[in-house]
């Protein structure tokens, strides 16, 4: 079973992917904040991150650059409601983008399809 | 002594001297005036003058002296005054044609006025004449206008008509104006269009004369060695008069005339009165020039202007528009979470919910109202972000290969094949790549909206113009001119948002970012979309 984190300040959200991607046979870790997220990203394993670009006053795009930096290995898939950023040079270290939308499908098939690369590189 | 002559009565009566005529009947009573103009002349006189001669009287001898004296100063004072009158009809001409001249500025206004005076017999009286102006890059002399018979036939109608109607100088400049301007200047166009001396070409005759600032007078001129033989076989006359015209001593023109009808002699006299109209005429032309010139200027800075306000209030619209863009785009951002839960549960709650619930009906509403409302936020959103362009430089190949990868899996679903037509070594662009790469989406999208069962799309980037040409091309329906318009209007037709806005997102993003984008429907079928694209001059490329 993979294991995600999903990083985003909505509480609402990250209940509902939590939900979602449980549904979807995924184990779910969750983080509110920046800091929040290296402490979970130290204390264990993931297979995936699910961030979201725009924190409550911080950027994603700078927890995405530490990720890289320090689990280069570890896939990273933004989620925003900023489709702007999908261009930005801070976002092309990730793994994939998705728009966020109340329809889940997307976000899914991005995880489905950026996990099954990563297998695909480990083998 | 019986004498002759009536000179010896102080008072005459009518029918006693047979020289005087009607209206000089003071002569009657006027000896000596009647002696001095009648009786010097008059044969009856000099038989008198004989008579006293042979009669011995001492005075008779001196008195034919006096007489032959008196007949030359006479002569000599009415060759002058005749030589004053000229002048004085001269300059009462030259008066009235520079008064015209004064007043007008309009180019062809001032030429029928010189050419009419110059041909006309209550001017000049010259048969022909062609004007020659410099041309604007003040490289070559050229043929403008021509005046004056063709043929004896048409000299005949002309004069007499002349004749007939008897106008002044100004109301033949006049007429001339009005109705024959244009088709004297076709009746001599293969004349004016071989008219053509450069500047450069110090030994021509024409530049001679300016150089010289004098007029030329032509004699001989199929054997004149000062003359080109062409150039002389043109006017097809042996005489003819080369006057410059020098306004402040810029070479303005030449005129060139002639009597090729009636071959009457050019005399100096013609070839000083000329030179003495040239000065005027020149400073006339001159000054319509610049009038001209200045005109043409006047147009450009007005319509300068003109686009200068239509600039600024597009940047006031602007400015507003991107306040307003600003404003959108936060409110959308702010919904577009809270609508993103909303949605999202009522999708899970759907999900799981029972086929024969009855709440099942408002969670699939929710579902559905969610969903239309997160496109008019995309729609906004992607809106008011082409207000904010980010222009850079990139590879148009890369950006069509890469729309056409992330659309790849929707455009296998509906059975869309998608070809890339790219030109290799294409340069770089100076784009928003994000608006560039979501109008390219939007068409891609719309086309694929017009081909449900299928087709093929191609899309294709070139040179053409200076441009970088990004274009599509479906098999789908064309796209009518009313859904054309459609398509395109947003801001004016007041259209609903998330109505299928994609278009005219994608024709102001490109408009308003100096691209252009145009649809098109050929006559091969399908809709072609068009999108061109500034090549960048400067710069690195990315992507």
């Amino acid at each position: 079973m993979a294991r995600l984190l999903v990083v985003d300040d909505e509480s609402s959200i990250r209940l509902l992917y939590s939900q979602e991607l449980a549904d979807e046979g995924y184990e779910v870790v969750t983080a509110a904040t920046a800091a929040e997220a290296v402490e979970r990203i130290r204390e264990s394993e993931f297979d995936l991150i699910v961030l979201d670009i725009k924190l409550r006053n911080e950027s994603g795009l700078d927890l995405l650059q530490k990720v890289v930096k320090e689990r280069h290995n570890l896939p990273v898939i933004l989620c925003t409601a900023f489709s702007c950023f999908k261009d930005d040079f801070s976002a092309w270290l990730a793994d994939g983008y998705v728009v966020k939308s109340s329809d889940l499908t997307e976000l899914k098939e991005e995880i489905a399809k950026v996990l099954a690369k990563k297998k695909q590189l480990k083998a | 002594m019986d004498w002759e002559c009536c000179w010896d009565r102080e008072v005459i009566e009518p029918g006693e001297c047979p020289n005087i005529g009607e209206g000089e009947e003071v002569l009657y009573t006027s000896l000596r005036r009647r002696v001095l103009e009648k009786c010097v002349d008059c044969p009856r006189f000099r038989a008198d003058l004989q008579q006293m001669r042979e009669s011995g009287a001492p005075m008779v001898e001196i008195l034919p002296h006096i007489l032959a004296e008196l007949q030359e100063q006479r002569g000599k004072l009415q060759a002058m005054g005749s030589f004053l009158d000229s002048r004085d009809r001269e300059i009462k001409f030259l008066h009235e044609i520079s008064l015209v001249l004064q007043t007008s500025v309009d180019l062809d206004e001032v030429l029928s006025v010189v050419m009419t005076a110059i041909t006309a017999g209550k001017g000049f009286g010259m048969n022909r004449a062609f004007l020659l102006l410099a041309d604007k890059e003040r490289k070559a002399l050229k043929g403008y206008l021509g005046v004056g018979p063709r043929s004896y036939g048409e000299a005949w109608e002309t004069w007499s008509e002349i004749q007939r109607d008897d106008f002044t100088l100004k109301e033949m400049a006049k007429n001339f104006y009005k109705t024959k301007l244009s088709s004297e200047k076709q009746k001599f166009h293969d004349i004016l269009e071989r008219l053509v001396v450069p500047l450069a070409e110090h030994g021509h005759i024409l530049n001679r004369s300016l150089r010289e600032k004098r007029p030329i007078l032509v004699e001989n001129a199929f054997h004149n060695p000062d003359v080109d033989y062409a150039f002389a076989q043109m006017l097809g006359v042996d005489t003819f008069l080369i006057t410059p015209l020098i306004s402040r001593n810029r070479r303005i023109g030449v005129i060139i005339s002639d009597n090729c009808i009636t071959h009457k002699p050019i005399t100096p006299q013609d070839v000083q009165s000329l030179e003495t109209f040239a000065f005027p005429v020149a400073f006339a032309i001159e000054r319509a020039s610049l009038y001209e010139r200045l005109q043409e200027e006047l147009l450009k800075v007005t319509a300068a202007n003109v686009k200068l306000k239509e600039q600024q209030e597009l940047i006031v619209k602007m400015e507003r528009m991107a306040l307003v863009g600003k404003i959108t785009s936060n409110i959308a951002h702010s919904i577009r979470n809270p609508l993103m839960i909303i949605g999202g549960f009522a999708r899970s709650l759907l999900r799981t919910a029972s086929e024969d619930d009855p709440k099942r009906e408002f969670l699939d509403s929710i579902v559905r109202e969610t969903l239309q409302l997160e496109e008019v936020l995309e729609e906004v959103l992607n809106y008011s972000d082409s207000l904010y362009p980010a222009l850079d430089t990139w590879d148009v190949n890369h950006l069509a290969s890469t729309v056409c990868r992330e659309l790849h899996h929707r455009l296998s679903e509906r059975r869309i094949a998608c070809r890339l037509r790219l030109e290799t070594g294409l340069p770089p662009a100076r784009i928003d790549y994000r608006q560039v790469s979501y109008c390219l989406r939007t068409i891609i999208a719309t086309a694929m909206e017009r081909m449900p069962g299928g087709g093929e799309i191609d899309i294709e980037t070139r040179l053409g113009d200076g441009w970088i040409i990004l274009a599509v091309k479906d098999t789908g329906q064309p796209i009518t001119r009313e859904s054309l318009e459609e398509l395109t209007s947003f801001l004016d037709t007041g259209q609903e948002l998330g109505n299928g806005l994609g278009l005219a997102i994608c024709k102001t993003i490109m408009e308003t970012h100096g691209n252009t984008f145009d649809i098109e429907t050929p006559p091969t079928g399908g809709t072609r979309y068009i999108i061109k694209l500034p090549v960048n001059t400067e710069g690195i490329t990315n992507g």
